[in-house]
């Protein structure tokens, strides 16, 4: 895959996950990131750090960012989360504004 | 997490887990990114986190500390701006524009970052507490502080004024400097650009154009000064795609449009030697053009063009049709009427863009000069003829169409058509009968010309003129086929022509010669023998004849010659001398008439068969003729110059007058009785006008004839006025 493509990001953990961009960018503060003018480290490096978001959550974010982009192009099945996860998923999700 | 419909509808509580106790947190956290503002604006944004960054503001807004994050953003960006001012206020000379731009685009780009990072205070807090979003903040901030900054507001203007100036005299400025400033000045609303630049822009340049204007129209002709203006209007247009907004195009075209052509407008139409009419008299199509561009674009424009063409062409025409010099060859006037026609049709088509209030113009002024020379309807006819007897040898049957429809389109200017087919009628019967006619099909096409312009009606008589001449040539097959006998001596050709459809002349019959009379006798019997109830009467002064004719020195010859000169020279069979009273008495042929066609006999260089004593130019009565036997003619047939049609002299011409103006009579009659028919009661304006209006497509009624026929009808009982209202009519049925 191409570097220029992807990205990746990194949870609290360490964990990395690395998505395709056009993923990643479902989230409106990761486009931001990515297509800031100037030279953050982020749009540098390819990757984001996320010290406050956790491995668990971080994946299931990958997770919806690939179901989103199948559910804007027209595939609607149901995204699946588990009642422990809601609360926290929630707050990512207003963080990343997606 | 949910897709963005759901998630309108519920706030997510800020909720931490971890609780911050740190009283100096919120200062910590700005200091970071304050700092981070600095390091962006000092172009030192590399080693920075975004996400770091975001964090943190999105930690302060989520802790309520918003207010302080949105205050401090003021505090800092305005002080760099006002360091940014600084500099740009420093900048020497022509460098102003360049640092201006320079630290807008820097400014820009910063202010994207910082909204980017920034970006959950603008969506959340300035959203509920109805601030300006960070973008519009930066942009207001950089107004207040750099452009509205006295010591740049007017230089910028200055500046920007001035190199358009220096462009307008011809230098070559930076437009793509000049294009990001205006685009700075756009992004900064649309009031911005009008205020600081565009109205002040407008402003100036009225004033340049002004000046200008006037020096050019001092010095310059008027092709030469359009040319000027319509350079200048280019240029403007060009400006406005190359660095002004859009939406100044119109404005800044008003301008020059009002300075240079709306206020010069008269001047120009008007100007002595280059002006409209010069233009059109040298068929300037290039200028023409321009000037029909320009003025397009300012209100009256174009009717002050239209109105000088009218009366030009008005006062050319009618120089036209009243110079007596014209008058003498009608071909001749005609042709120079299709030309002048053929002119402005080409000016109107390459430089006015065809435009039909110019071409409705050009039509009403020709309607208006054709009809001031009431022969116009006889010379358009004497026209058509000339082009059908010979004119149209050799010419294709596209080109003949051509010259039709151009006839046509004259004969529609004219209000007397029914004068026009007096004489069409006259003139084709001449052709008919004389077999002049070049071609037939020419011909049939000007009938269904006139057909289609003016009805039926107009053209059923001329249709049966054809129709005769054809069913003539039947009877005649008919005639020799049931005369066998006849295939010696002379041959008769008649032409049956039906009253009616043929103009009426006074039928004075002459003494034909007894081989002749014979002849004839034996053709009324034979035709009347097949078409009982009719009347045959003959028209001896409409006929031709083939003589073969030996002359002196036993030269044979065969002539072409009319009825009344074959009488004539039948006689000289039996003698050598004849006195004019003699032929007179022999032939019976009417005075007039007798003395052309002895004229054409005698008279006519090269053409002499007749020899006159005393020899002159004029037939007296009291002259003698003679066979001249010494005539020669290097052609073995010869035609005698048979009376053609001619313009009509002035008698002649009175008559045709009367005989139109009896015919109206009728049709003037039936207008009313038809239109009242429908109407029942009228008043006297109404039916004049209503009269007028049906008769128009053949003549212009005169109202004083309408009320005489009203009146003749009321006479007749057809009509009575009504006993209250005298201005009222009734039909009575």
């Amino acid at each position: 895959m191409n570097k220029d493509d992807t990205v990746k990001l990194i949870s609290a953990e360490g964990f990395e996950f690395v998505i395709d961009k056009k993923a990643a960018m479902v989230s409106q503060t990761i486009r931001n990131m990515l297509t800031s003018p100037g030279s953050f480290s982020e749009t540098q490096l390819g990757q984001v750090t996320f010290p406050e978001i956790s491995t668990t959550i971080l994946e299931k974010i990958c997770q919806y960012f690939y179901w989103s982009m199948q559910y804007a192009s027209g595939k609607e099945t149901e995204f699946h989360i588990e009642p422990e996860l809601t609360l926290e998923l929630m707050m990512a999700a207003n963080y990343l504004h997606t | 997490m949910s897709n963005p419909q759901r998630k309108r509808n519920f706030q997510i509580e800020a909720f931490k887990h971890k609780v911050v106790v740190d009283p100096k947190y919120a200062d910590k956290t700005w200091k970071i990114l304050e700092h981070a503002i600095h390091e962006i604006y000092n172009h030192n944004a590399s080693g920075l986190s975004f996400e770091e960054l975001y964090r943190n503001a999105y930690n302060m807004v989520l802790h309520k500390y918003g207010e302080k994050l949105y205050t401090g953003l003021v505090a800092t960006m305005t002080a760099h701006l006002k360091d940014i001012s600084k500099s740009i206020e420093d900048a020497q000379g022509g460098l102003f524009l360049e640092e201006l731009n320079r630290k807008w685009n820097d400014h820009n780009k910063a202010l994207q970052m910082i909204r980017d990072i920034l970006m959950y205070m603008d969506r959340t807090f300035i959203q509920s507490t109805r601030k300006t979003p960070v973008h519009e903040l930066g942009l207001i901030l950089w107004r207040d502080n750099v452009i509205y900054s006295s010591k740049i507001r007017t230089r910028l203007l200055d500046t920007l004024l001035e190199l358009v100036l220096r462009e307008r005299t011809g230098e070559v400025i930076n437009r793509g400097l000049m294009r990001n400033i205006i685009k700075m000045l756009m992004d900064l609303g649309s009031s911005v650009y009008q205020e600081e630049f565009e109205q002040p822009f407008l402003e100036v340049s009225a004033e340049f154009y002004k000046g200008e204007s006037q020096k050019f129209i001092e010095c310059c002709d008027c092709g030469e000064y359009l040319k000027k203006a319509e350079r200048r209007l280019n240029e403007e247009m060009e400006r406005v795609t190359h660095y002004l907004d859009a939406k100044s195009e119109a404005k800044i075209t008003n301008v020059v449009e009002k300075e240079m052509i709306a206020n010069h407008m008269l001047a120009l139409v008007h100007m002595e030697n280059s002006g409209l009419v010069n233009m059109l008299l040298d068929d300037k199509y290039e200028d023409l053009g321009r000037m029909y561009n320009l003025f397009r674009r300012v209100s009256n424009g174009l009717s002050t063009v239209r109105d000088v063409m009218t009366s030009h062409i008005r006062e050319i025409g009618k120089q036209l049709v009243t110079d007596p010099e014209r008058l003498k060859d009608p071909v001749e006037f005609v042709q120079r009427l299709l030309d002048e026609k053929d002119k402005y049709d080409k000016i109107i088509s390459s430089a006015f863009n065809n435009d039909k209030t110019f071409q409705n113009a050009l039509n009403s002024s020709f309607e208006y000069f054709i009809n001031l020379n009431a022969r116009s309807p006889e010379f358009i006819s004497l026209f058509v003829d000339d082009k059908l007897r010979k004119g149209l040898k050799g010419v294709s049957e596209e080109d003949v169409e051509v010259i039709l429809d151009k006839v046509m389109m004259l004969f529609r200017y004219l209000q007397e058509k029914d004068v026009f087919e007096k004489y069409y009628k006259q003139h084709l019967a001449k052709r008919l009968l004389s077999g002049k006619t070049v071609s037939d099909d020419a011909e049939r096409s000007l009938i269904v010309k006139l057909k289609t312009e003016c009805g039926y009606q107009f053209t059923s008589k001329l249709e049966g003129m054809f129709t005769d001449m054809k069913t003539s040539q039947d009877t005649m097959q008919g005639f020799y086929a049931s005369h066998p006998e006849l295939g010696e001596g002379p041959t008769l050709t008649v032409q049956v022509l039906t009253t009616g459809s043929w103009p009426t002349q006074p039928s004075v019959t002459c003494n034909l010669p007894a081989e002749m009379s014979a002849l004839c006798e034996k053709f009324r019997s034979y035709y009347l023998g097949t078409h009982t109830g009719r009347r045959l009467s003959w028209q001896t002064n409409m006929g031709t004849a083939d003589i073969k004719a030996t002359f002196g020195k036993g030269q044979k010859h065969e002539l072409n010659v009319s009825t009344y000169q074959m009488c004539v020279l039948m006689l000289f069979n039996n003698s050598d001398r004849l006195s004019y009273k003699e032929i007179e008495q022999a032939t019976e042929i009417p005075a007039s008439d007798l003395k052309r066609c002895l004229q054409s006999l005698a008279c006519v260089k090269g053409k002499n068969v007749l020899r006159k004593e005393p020899m002159s130019k004029d037939i007296g009565e009291d002259d003698a003729f003679f066979v001249n036997d010494k005539f020669t003619s290097k052609f073995y047939k010869v035609k005698i110059g048979t009376v053609v049609a001619q313009k009509e002299s002035e008698p002649e011409k009175q008559e045709t007058r009367q005989r139109v103006e009896e015919d109206r009579k009728p049709q003037i009659e039936a207008a009313v009785v038809r239109i009242m028919k429908s109407r029942r009661v009228l008043d006297h304006n109404n039916i004049i006008m209503e009269v007028t209006k049906q008769l128009q497509s053949r003549f212009l009624a005169n109202p004083t004839e309408i009320k005489k026929r009203i009146e003749s009808l009321i006479e007749r009982d057809f009509l009575e006025r009504d006993n209250v209202d005298r201005k009222l009519y009734r039909y009575l049925a």
